[in-house]
């Protein structure tokens, strides 16, 4: 039998001319008889396989075609078309800029918007008591009918009246709200801004309890002090935010329930004492007991008054509530729109803001990222791994 | 000898019409399936040596080339390549699956209508040629089938190995001496 010339003699490591001489075999290129034996060899190898079973072809065939058909309706987007229309949305640098420089600006105007004021605190020192055991308590304790409807309502204003900020009034409680509020307003404007302030706690159905109006050269500051309806609180807070750039703003809320039932205690005890001392005026009989009765009577008579005027007091204090306003002059504080300066304050404000996000946004996105590639590569390698170890199975 | 298979040289032209179409789009996909279905065939039955199988790798691999055809990136590679590429990684898979050792269907035998042109000599090279074949590893089989069959270029070759393209050529240089040698010696033996 005629032995096949095979080319390429050496056994050493393959040379450049060897793969090319055999890639140009292969290719036709080479008329030599090493060409020819290459390709008689490539011939021989692809003889040795079976070919294809026809009708698995015929069914592949078709399951591409169908594929085909499928993948482009009539009236439908290609692949190209949709990939066109996609296009933008491939993460490119560029869009990846303008993606992350809108997520940026999204979040420093959400940070620094002006409707969350930056020190924005409740304060609440609520006392816990027996909401039913007071109201038991207090009914027939008021013996007059003239004290009743004094105390019923200031109890009813102050458990009614609505708390800005979260600090929520328990029904049938007696409390007492107050808060405090810093404006900013430029040096010059520190005293109309105080005067709107006073203004507009009179328009509430207030009054201004004190104020001091501070105006030097290029500084100001005036401090108020309002008494404010308690159901009027929350308007008024959010009107005088309308005045000025708030600053800082608290509420506080305090419980005075217990103060409450002991000054209505008090009363009840001298309105039946009185009742007593009458009842038993009426039974007496001698002069010297009338006359001990009637002395009796006109020191109770003190007393209710002074009780009454200590509960009128402690509604008083549930009913209103007082307002600390604080206007301090400042030479950045825009009051009136739109100024250049305060313009480069916020775009700088709002760049930090940016970097930061951007800055804890790549904190979290990229060590998550490197995370992610890390394990695909393992995968990948893992894979390769498994793969290539079947061909050196024995 | 040229009569036995279709002419390796018109097979390497047509080869070459599908190799750089400018995307896969599915005219190419069809066209692309006609002209490589029978060589991906061919390398997964000589590879793993069973017909069910490689036919299922023959289909796993057009159906992930057209999953992944948007993917596609020319500049690494003809969609030849790729298919190959995509046809090793199934092969190899299907036969870890299967744990088995590729099992010995390879024939020498022709096809029917040829039996009149093919003469015995072609025949008893063939079948030295198959021997020779099955007495190499597993892993310098491939090299040889995908070159073969795929008709990849070294760099090709090397993207579908996963390796360098020195380490495809020293690959291959290696695979295809052994073969000769193993040829060499199967013919010495017959004839003494």
């Amino acid at each position: 039998m005629k032995v096949i010339p095979f080319p390429g003699g050496s056994d050493t490591g393959p040379e450049e001319s060897w793969l090319a001489e055999l890639e140009a075999a292969l290719n036709g290129d080479g008329k030599s008889a090493s060409a020819d034996s290459w390709r008689e060899l490539r011939a021989d190898v692809r003889a040795l396989a079976p070919p294809m079973d026809p009708e698995f072809e015929r069914q592949l065939r078709e399951r591409i075609a169908e594929r085909g058909a499928r993948s482009i309706p009539k009236g439908a987007r290609s692949p190209k078309q949709s990939q066109r229309r996609l296009a933008w949305l491939r993460p490119t640098p560029p869009t990846l800029a303008v993606l992350s420089v809108a997520f940026a600006v999204i979040a420093a105007v959400l940070i620094t918007a002006p409707w969350r004021p930056a020190g924005h605190t409740v304060e609440s020192s609520a006392k816990s008591s027996s909401i039913s055991a007071r109201a038991d308590h207090l009914g027939p304790a008021f013996g007059p009918a003239e004290s009743a409807p004094v105390a019923g309502a200031s109890a009813a204003n102050a458990a009614n009246a609505p708390v800005a900020g979260g600090a929520v009034s328990a029904p049938g409680r007696v409390q007492q709200l107050g808060a405090s509020i810093t404006l900013t307003a430029t040096p010059s404007n520190v005293q109309e801004t105080a005067d709107r302030v006073g203004r507009l706690a009179v328009s509430d159905g207030g009054f201004v309890q004190s104020s001091h109006v501070n105006v030097g050269q290029g500084t100001g500051e005036a401090n108020l002090t309002l008494s404010l309806p308690s159901a009027k609180l929350s308007g008024a807070l959010a009107a005088l935010g309308r005045l000025a750039p708030v600053r800082d703003e608290s509420q506080s809320l305090q419980d005075i329930t217990n103060t409450y039932d002991a000054a209505a205690q008090r009363l009840a005890d001298a309105t039946a004492e009185r009742q007593a001392l009458l009842h038993a005026l009426s039974q007496a009989s001698t002069e010297g007991q009338i006359d001990s009765l009637r002395e009796r009577l006109s020191q109770n008579r003190s007393r209710i008054a002074q009780a009454r005027s200590a509960l009128q007091a402690v509604s008083q204090h549930a009913s209103t509530a007082e307002v600390e306003v604080t206007v301090v002059g400042d030479a950045h504080a825009g009051s009136e729109g739109l100024t250049l300066h305060r313009g480069l304050h916020d775009a700088g404000r709002v760049l930090v803001v940016t970097l930061v996000v951007l800055l804890i946004a790549a904190a979290v996105l990229v060590p998550l990222a490197l995370l992610l590639l890390a394990l695909l590569t393992a995968r990948r390698a893992w894979l390769r791994h498994r793969r290539e170890r079947v061909l050196d199975a024995p | 000898m040229s009569a036995l298979v279709p002419s390796s040289d018109e097979h390497a032209s047509q080869a070459i019409t599908v190799s750089r179409p400018r995307r896969l789009d599915d005219v190419t996909f069809a066209e692309l399936f006609r002209e490589c279905g029978a060589d991906v065939h061919a390398y997964a039955i000589s590879l793993l040596g069973n017909s069910s199988a490689a036919e299922d790798v023959t289909a796993l691999a057009f159906e992930r080339l057209y999953k992944s055809r948007s993917r596609l990136d020319h500049d690494r590679g003809t969609p030849r390549a790729w298919l190959f590429a995509i046809a090793r990684n199934a092969a190899l898979d299907e036969l870890r699956r299967r744990r088995r050792q590729p099992q010995g269907e390879l024939s020498a035998d022709l096809p029917g209508e040829e039996d009149s042109e093919a003469t015995l000599e072609h025949i008893a090279r063939r079948a030295t040629v198959r021997d020779a074949l099955a007495a190499l590893s597993l892993r310098e089989r491939e090299v040889v089938l995908l070159k073969f069959h795929g008709q990849l270029s070294n760099s090709e070759l090397a993207r579908a190995l996963g390796i360098s393209e020195s380490n495809a050529g020293t690959r291959l240089h290696r695979a295809l001496t052994r073969l000769r040698e193993q040829c060499a010696q199967l013919d010495r033996e017959e004839v003494a």
